[in-house]
């Protein structure tokens, strides 16, 4: 790709790109949020048009006016939010877009499908409904997929986003071993192990422009975070202040899910004033459940769940909120905003009965703009104007807006489901050093995260859960990597 | 002998309505909400009687009012897909256009000296015992055979797999090479011609056209996909109920009950009654396909 440029309205996204990958490698491309990563990746694929710019494909000029002509030379891409329709079944998916004929013969189509995974060593229930997959099975299914379509080329969005460590190893085994057998990948990816550990060359990008295209063996890990973000980063500050009287107590909870199963089992937690605890694990351990049981969307059956020692187990999610209960919710587009909305009018969404937002029971249209303002600034949200709507702004801004509105009136317990999905380097660190002044003070956090390593680095103690249960590491080991990870697949 | 009545004309009533179901299953899993399944039907009813009438001939006739309901779902794509139009809005007018459609059409054309109805496409009738006979039409052997093959030929074919896809989740599907739009444009297709043989069809049993004389079929139809859960042969089951309670309608047209004479009319609510009835009770228990009325 040479010389690629694409321009979105006002926004440069892209100024005169170039990338060049060579075959049989990994080749990651990292940069911060909004830096262009996702935008190239698509017009690679044919999901978009470029303003400018040359694309050639094994060596011979191409252009590809939509996806299907991408698939058809070769090139496949894996997105950030999964490709795979839930109600169709696992071959289905495989299948679609890709189908042998205008007639399938499922036969065939099972036993190609049954070789293919053979050969990577996944396992499928191919009749089964996408929905039932794991993150990481759906990822695996992703790769099969790319495979079905012959792709030569394969684009990584943020592949190892909701893997658990192994899961993550294992997919790079994986991706290892296609390249062996001429396969081409590309990893777009916001975390620096993953290039050192499984890459060979390395494309940084800020702000729509090429900073730097190195082989990763000529670089170091503080070199390129300063070529990411164009300065050097100061990490957050040591953690563990004083730590002050118990705040938020859960004790023996139990709650089912929405299959009527046991995703809590009778779990005892306590978070104390000024403290930010890690809950590690692999996603559907029960987090998600905890998360709405304490937010109060999710109906308990045992136990109770007390803060300040009050029991709030029995309030409504309002009287919690107004007891100052934060949240920083999973998924931002269905949890966090209201799309349509303006960030003005989102910058009041949970906290509408708050002072400053609230005056005689109306909303003060103009404290609320003051507001967003300031929620806006907080983690330099990009924006054109806070009198647009939320869906105008890209992932990782509507994250730091949502991360923003959480910190913004006196949080007493923040309540944060991956804070950092979606965030660049610089952002994420942004993010836990906000929380972490709320801590000092007087706050306390709740931190859920499938990625351990930014848990260790941020939290002042991580505990692990695993199939609905809570396990805490032993005493001075509330840090130790080895210690936690064992914890997390059961292993005591 | 009540029983066979009841029973035959369970068959014939309920055949119209499967067609039209179909056609609404064609739209709505591609991701189309489609209200105009009525509007289509008499459009087709009327321009069946017609070109009948002109060409005196019922093959023309047929062909042209599946023509005529073809065009209306083509419209309806037109104003959902390329101009971003409401789904309900668009299917209201298609209704609206077919409603004044058909009564100027009906008026200005036809043939007010002629007395025998319009020729239709010939049907065998069986005799059975005791005096009952039993039309067989081209059109009842389809609504019964279609709804089968079509099931089948969804989960087998890759124009099923696309159609499921694109139903559920049409930006996914484009990611994976597939085209909404052209996807899309072939569902339609189909459902103009699956209730253009459902208007074909209650045109040819009576014969002559008469103003809205689908009498809201196309809204039984659509409230029978939905309890059927979007699926044809369930559909074709709560068609042939609908069917049921029409007939048993008819039957007891006229009858007193615990000495009370009930008019007619609350008779002929039975059907539609029962409708609201089983979509209140039904309509959250089923799955609808997530895409509908997404771009």
């Amino acid at each position: 790709m040479t010389g690629i440029s694409k321009r979105f309205g006002a926004v440069q996204a892209l100024d005169s790109v170039d990338l060049h990958v060579k075959a049989g490698a990994i080749h990651a491309l990292v940069g911060e949020n909004g830096a262009g990563k996702t935008t190239l990746m698509k017009i690679l694929y044919g999901a978009l048009h470029p303003d400018s710019g040359q694309l050639s494909v094994k060596g011979s000029s191409t252009e590809f006016r939509s996806s299907a002509q991408a698939i058809a030379a070769g090139v496949g891409m894996v997105s950030q939010h999964y490709g795979i329709i839930p109600e169709l079944s696992c071959l289905q998916n495989l299948m679609l877009g890709a189908e042998d004929g205008p007639i399938i013969r499922s036969e065939e189509a099972r036993q190609r499908a049954e070789e293919l995974a053979r050969s990577m060593g996944f396992r499928f229930d191919w009749n089964a409904d996408a929905s039932l997959l794991s993150p990481a099975a759906a990822q695996k299914l992703e790769i099969l997929k790319l495979l079905w379509r012959k792709a030569e080329i394969m684009i990584l969005d943020e592949p190892t986003a909701m893997l658990s460590p192994a899961d993550g190893d294992a997919l790079f085994h994986s991706l290892r071993k296609l390249t062996e057998d001429g396969a081409t990948v590309i990893l777009v990816t916001h975390r620096l192990p993953e290039v050192f550990d499984h890459c060979s060359q390395v494309t940084v990008l800020r702000g729509g422009k090429r900073v730097a295209e190195k082989a990763v063996f000529e670089t170091s890990k503080n070199e390129l975070a300063e070529l990411i973000v164009g300065k050097a980063l100061e990490s957050n500050e040591v953690r563990n202040p004083e730590l002050g009287s118990t705040r938020l107590q859960i004790t023996r909870l139990q709650v089912f899910n929405d299959r009527g199963a046991e995703a809590l089992k009778s779990i005892n937690l306590e978070v104390k004033s000024g403290e930010i605890v890690g809950i590690a694990g692999v996603d559907g351990s029960g987090q998600r459940e905890l998360v709405q049981s304490l937010v109060g969307t999710r109906p308990i059956s045992q136990g109770t769940i007390t803060f300040d020692d009050l029991p709030i187990s029995s309030e409504s999610p309002a009287m919690r909120i107004a007891a100052g209960l934060r949240l920083i919710p999973e998924d931002r587009h269905e949890d966090g905003v209201i799309e349509e909305w303006s960030l003005e009018e989102n910058a009041a969404l949970g906290l509408q009965r708050l002072f400053p937002f609230s005056k005689k029971g109306k909303i003060d249209i103009r404290r609320r703009a003051e507001e967003a303002a300031k929620i806006a600034q907080r983690f330099s949200t990009k924006h054109g104007g806070l009198a647009q709507p939320m869906s105008s702004l890209s992932g990782g801004n509507q994250q730091r807006f949502v991360a923003a509105r959480a910190l913004d009136i006196e949080p007493k317990l923040i309540v944060a489901f991956q804070p950092a999905r979606g965030l660049d380097l610089a952002a994420t660190a942004e993010v836990y050093r906000g929380i972490r002044d709320a801590c000092s003070a007087g706050a306390c956090a709740l931190v859920v995260s499938f990625d351990l390593d930014e848990l260790l680095e941020n939290c002042d103690r991580v505990v692990a859960m695993n199939r609905g249960e809570v396990f805490e590491p032993p005493p001075n080991k509330e840090l130790d990597r080895d210690a936690i990870g064992r914890l997390m697949v059961g292993a005591q | 002998m009540i029983v066979l009545t009841i029973l035959i004309s369970t068959i014939t009533l309920s055949a119209p309505l499967i067609l039209a179901a179909l056609g609404g299953y064609t739209s709505e899993r591609s991701g189309i909400i489609n209200i105009g399944l009525e509007g289509k039907m008499l459009m087709a009813a009327c321009v069946t009687s017609l070109a009948a009438a002109a060409f005196n001939n019922a093959v023309m006739g047929a062909l042209c009012g599946i023509g005529s309901a073809t065009l209306l779902s083509l419209l309806h794509w037109l104003l959902t897909q390329k101009f971003s139009l409401d789904h309900i809005i668009s299917g209201m007018a298609i209704n609206a256009i077919a409603m004044g459609g058909t009564n100027f059409l009906d008026r200005a054309f036809t043939d007010t000296e002629r007395t025998s109805g319009v020729p239709v496409l010939p049907s065998l009738t069986l005799k059975l015992g005791s005096g009952a006979t039993f039309p067989i039409s081209i059109y009842l052997i389809l609504a019964f055979l279609l709804p089968g093959l079509l099931a089948l030929y969804i989960r087998r074919s890759r124009a099923g797999l696309r159609l499921l896809a694109v139903g559920n989740d049409p930006d996914k599907s484009r990611l994976m090479g597939v085209r909404p739009l052209r996807v899309r444009l072939v569902a339609a297709l189909a459902t103009g011609l699956f209730t253009g043989l459902a208007g074909a069809m209650i045109l040819s049993n009576v014969g002559r056209f008469t103003n809205e004389m689908t009498a809201g079929r196309g809204y039984i139809a659509l409230a029978a996909l939905i309890l059927g859960g979007w699926r044809p042969l369930q559909a074709m089951l709560a068609c042939i109920t609908f069917g049921l309670f029409e007939a048993i309608q008819i039957q007891l047209q006229g009858t007193n009950v615990l000495g009370a004479k009930i008019p007619s009319e609350a008779w002929s609510a039975l059907p539609y009654l029962v409708t609201v009835i089983a979509l209140a009770g039904f309509i959250g228990k089923s799955r609808a396909p997530l895409g509908l009325g997404k771009p």
